[in-house]
């Protein structure tokens, strides 16, 4: 398979993902602001902080926008085309790469993810934004569920699948720990602790993991941070734990290389490898607190240095090359 | 539907002049005619919407930005009768035949300018020669394995050669998308006699390119690609598809010390015998071509020259289509094959000539002027349309480079039926055949046929209005 194809794939997976956790999240902080406190003027401004601090975008939002409001943050995160992480931008970028490898994927996924884009760019943002328009963000989420049930039915499950599989367990690792550093920068604020808020904050982010009934039938209603990271980092059952995403990941690499999983190949393997074993034999005193947040922070950062390892491994690989091998070989 | 139609002073494809139909359009007519005109316009949107998204999109550059559009599709088919195709296929395998010979002389043994037919200036002086194609062998020998090359009919319904386009012609994705998309919303138009097949194309360019691999066996073909922005991007990805053929960019492809050309793959490099390249001459190459080019690979022509990759279409092709050398090509096909031509050219005066230049002065309001290579519709002055200050700036650039341009007499072009806002209405149309040459020579039947869906307009170039139908060649005469 060609470098660029490889890369291709391996981003248009991987920016869908995002567009489809950044929606849950705008979808989610919607509800949440609707049943709490806040001013008419900011309009919940207050809320979004922390989501624009984790997602690491609060400097380039006040940077465009002079008036904080939920509005305008919406529109931020949603349809801003100078914001790369925006939705439209997540879903133009897939488009784009998606393009480049128009021949690789099936008819049904293209045109999927063509219809997505055509979607988002006839919406009306003014109206989503304001509304918060529940359709809208249910539309998105719907689209990005097509297109992984039909990429499970007509793409063939061989090197290019496995590469989408790895852009897309990566990105939803990585936004998974995001969104439970939501409730860190969440705590920071506030200072007096508040069961109450607590509680509807825990929910509003097993929502925007989809794992909230789930998180019921593992923990029961016992909505606290230990169970609530415990459930979000180290559940080996449900499907955006952090670590159900780093395994999955984990063996489409092995498929990619063909190497058995008790050994590593090459970097990124390793690195992968390591990850894995961290998490599975963590114990819940391990989220617990400071701990709990380091865990977080260094879950986030070695997914970095993963994603780094695979791309320098496979697509700007140092190619070998045979014209040196075969004088080599004769030599 | 109701047909209520004017064929106006052309040659209609569809009437005779007194409005009765011509017999191989009968029955389009009648069934037409039975259809209601809300049933019409649901699936004219129901196509269009398809289109948009399956990506079915050409870019069109504008000044800012540029935009994706579907390109406009006529649901009223072009039909052709089986024994005008099969007139219209042997001058094009004639024409074929012709430009190969001459480009195979031009790069070799020049007879045909030391005969004294086509006059070495022409040659020295083209755009597209390329010096390093001299006294090269292409494989097989051949230059042109692909060529679009467009035919107008006149007011008589003579179809004339408008040009050739031997380097990358385009278009071949829409003649085969069109035709997907008449079976699917009107199954009941088709003809019980059936329609010649356009679909095995991407076949019969396999073949092609497999014919002129290094060696023999299962050679590695791909697809070179400009890369996504290119208007035609579309067509690449799609004719790689129908392939199995890779799709490349210049950034995928690496000449090695051994002058053989490979593909980043992750697992190393991976050979590649055979280009199919979509990228002009003057990109392709950086080494030897245009130095600043981002979208070719350096060594490519190396790797040519070597013989350890081949080219479809081969190096220096454009001066064949270059539209002062159109003009011999009725003299090639006399010169190389002893035969008359069986399509005519449009009549052409060149300006290089100094009767043919006081000619153009003085008629120029009345003439068609393009530039000797350009392409798209760009670059020309369609004199009777024209504003004195046009024809004052054509005259002035044509004087100072007479060798850059041809003059016409505008033809006016024959006139299909086509679905507007007002029903059924004339519109000039040409026809682009797509020519193939392998172990011989086939002609796709039917090809694109072009409209020019402003009304009275004659360009048919989808960068400037311009949409498509569907072709039919039929197995008979009705």
């Amino acid at each position: 398979m060609l470098c660029r194809v490889a890369d291709s794939l391996f981003w248009m997976s991987r920016y869908i993902e995002r567009a489809e956790n950044t929606v849950r999240l705008v979808d989610v902080m919607h509800q949440t602001i609707l049943e709490s406190e806040h001013s008419n003027d900011d309009s919940g401004y207050a809320h979004w902080e922390p989501t624009l601090l984790t997602l690491d975008e609060k400097d380039s939002y006040e940077a465009l926008y002079p008036k904080r409001s939920s509005f305008n943050v919406t529109e931020f995160l949603t349809f801003n085309e100078r914001n790369p992480s925006s939705v439209l931008s997540c879903i133009t970028s897939a488009r784009e790469n998606a393009r480049t490898v128009r021949d690789q994927i099936s008819t049904e996924m293209w045109e999927t993810l063509n219809k997505l884009y055509l979607f988002i760019k006839r919406a009306d943002s003014q109206m989503v934004c304001s509304e918060s328009d529940f359709e809208f963000f249910a539309q998105i989420k719907e689209y990005s569920h097509l297109f992984r049930g039909i990429l499970e039915s007509t793409f063939p499950q061989d090197l290019g699948y496995e590469y989408v599989v790895c852009g897309r367990e990566i990105e939803r690792a990585a936004k998974t720990c995001q969104i439970l550093d939501t409730k860190r920068f969440t705590s920071s604020f506030t200072g007096e602790p508040d069961d109450a808020l607590d509680a509807v904050q825990f929910a509003a982010m097993l929502r925007s993991c989809t794992g909230f009934e789930a998180f019921h039938h593992e923990h029961g209603s016992d909505l606290d941070a230990v169970p609530v990271r415990q459930f979000l980092l180290l559940s080996h059952k449900f499907p955006r734990s952090a670590l159900f995403c780093i395994r999955r990941l984990q063996a489409a690499m092995h498929a990619i290389s063909n190497c058995s999983i008790t050994h590593f190949s090459n970097e990124p393997e390793r690195l992968t490898g390591r990850l894995v074993s961290r998490l599975s034999y963590a114990l819940a005193v391990d989220v617990e607190g400071e701990s709990g947040d380091r865990m977080i922070d260094e879950i986030e950062a070695e997914l970095e240095n993963i994603a780094i390892a695979f791309s320098r491994h496979y697509m700007r690989a140092e190619i070998h090359d045979p014209v040196i091998e075969a004088t080599q070989s004769q030599a | 539907m109701k047909i209520d139609y004017d064929t106006g002073d052309f040659f209609d494809e569809m009437y005779h002049a007194d409005g009765t139909a011509r017999p191989h359009y009968a029955r389009l007519v009648e069934t037409l005619s039975s259809l209601s005109e809300e049933g019409f316009h649901k699936k004219l949107e129901a196509v269009e919407l398809a289109f948009l998204q399956q990506g079915i999109t050409f870019t069109v550059y504008g000044n800012e930005e540029s935009t994706e559009k579907i390109f406009p599709f006529d649901l009223i088919p072009r039909i052709i009768p089986a024994s005008e195709w099969s007139h219209l296929e042997k001058g094009l395998i004639q024409r074929m035949t012709a430009l190969n010979l001459f480009l195979h002389d031009v790069y070799h043994d020049q007879k045909i300018i030391k005969d004294g037919i086509v006059p070495l200036e022409i040659i020295k002086s083209g755009k597209h020669f390329r010096e390093e194609m001299v006294g090269f062998e292409p494989p097989k020998g051949i230059y042109i394995h692909i060529c679009g090359t467009d035919l107008i009919r006149d007011h008589k319904g003579e179809y004339l050669v408008l040009e050739d386009n031997g380097r990358c012609p385009s278009g071949v994705s829409y003649m085969i998308e069109n035709r997907r998309a008449m079976k699917k919303a009107f199954p009941r138009l088709f003809p019980a006699s059936g329609v010649q097949s356009v679909s095995n194309y991407p076949d019969k360019l396999h073949k092609a390119l497999q014919y002129i691999a290094p060696q023999a066996g299962s050679a590695t073909i791909a697809v070179l690609t400009p890369g996504i922005y290119n208007s035609a991007y579309f067509e690449h990805c799609f004719l790689a598809r129908q392939m199995g053929a890779e799709i490349v960019q210049g950034q995928d492809l690496v000449v090695k010390k051994d002058d053989c050309v490979y593909m980043k793959t992750t697992v190393g490099l991976k050979k590649v015998d055979v280009l199919y390249r979509r990228i002009d001459d003057d990109f392709i190459d950086p080494e030897v071509f245009n130095k600043k080019s981002l979208l070719g690979v350096p060594g490519l022509m190396r790797a040519y020259h070597a013989g350890n990759v081949s080219l479809a279409n081969a190096i220096g092709t454009g001066i064949a289509d270059d539209k002062v050398t159109y003009c011999f090509v009725p003299d090639m096909i006399k010169y190389y094959l002893d035969q008359d031509p069986i399509l005519p050219n449009v009549e052409t005066f060149l300006p290089y000539r100094e009767d043919d230049m006081k000619y153009v002065m003085e008629n120029m309001e009345n003439l068609v002027v393009k530039a000797a290579n350009e392409a798209g519709g760009y670059g020309m002055l369609i004199g009777p349309a024209a504003s004195k200050a046009e024809v004052a700036k054509f005259r002035k650039m044509v004087k100072k480079n007479p060798r850059d341009f041809i003059a016409q007499p505008p033809i006016s072009l024959s006139r299909h039926p086509t679905y507007g806002d007002e029903g059924l209405d004339g519109r000039h149309v040409d026809l682009r055949p797509y020519i193939i040459q392998s172990d011989k020579i086939r002609v796709v039947p039917g090809g694109l046929t072009r409209v020019a869906l402003r009304k009275g307009s004659l360009v048919v170039n989808s960068s400037q209005g311009g949409g498509s139908k569907d072709t039919w060649v039929l197995n008979n005469d009705q």
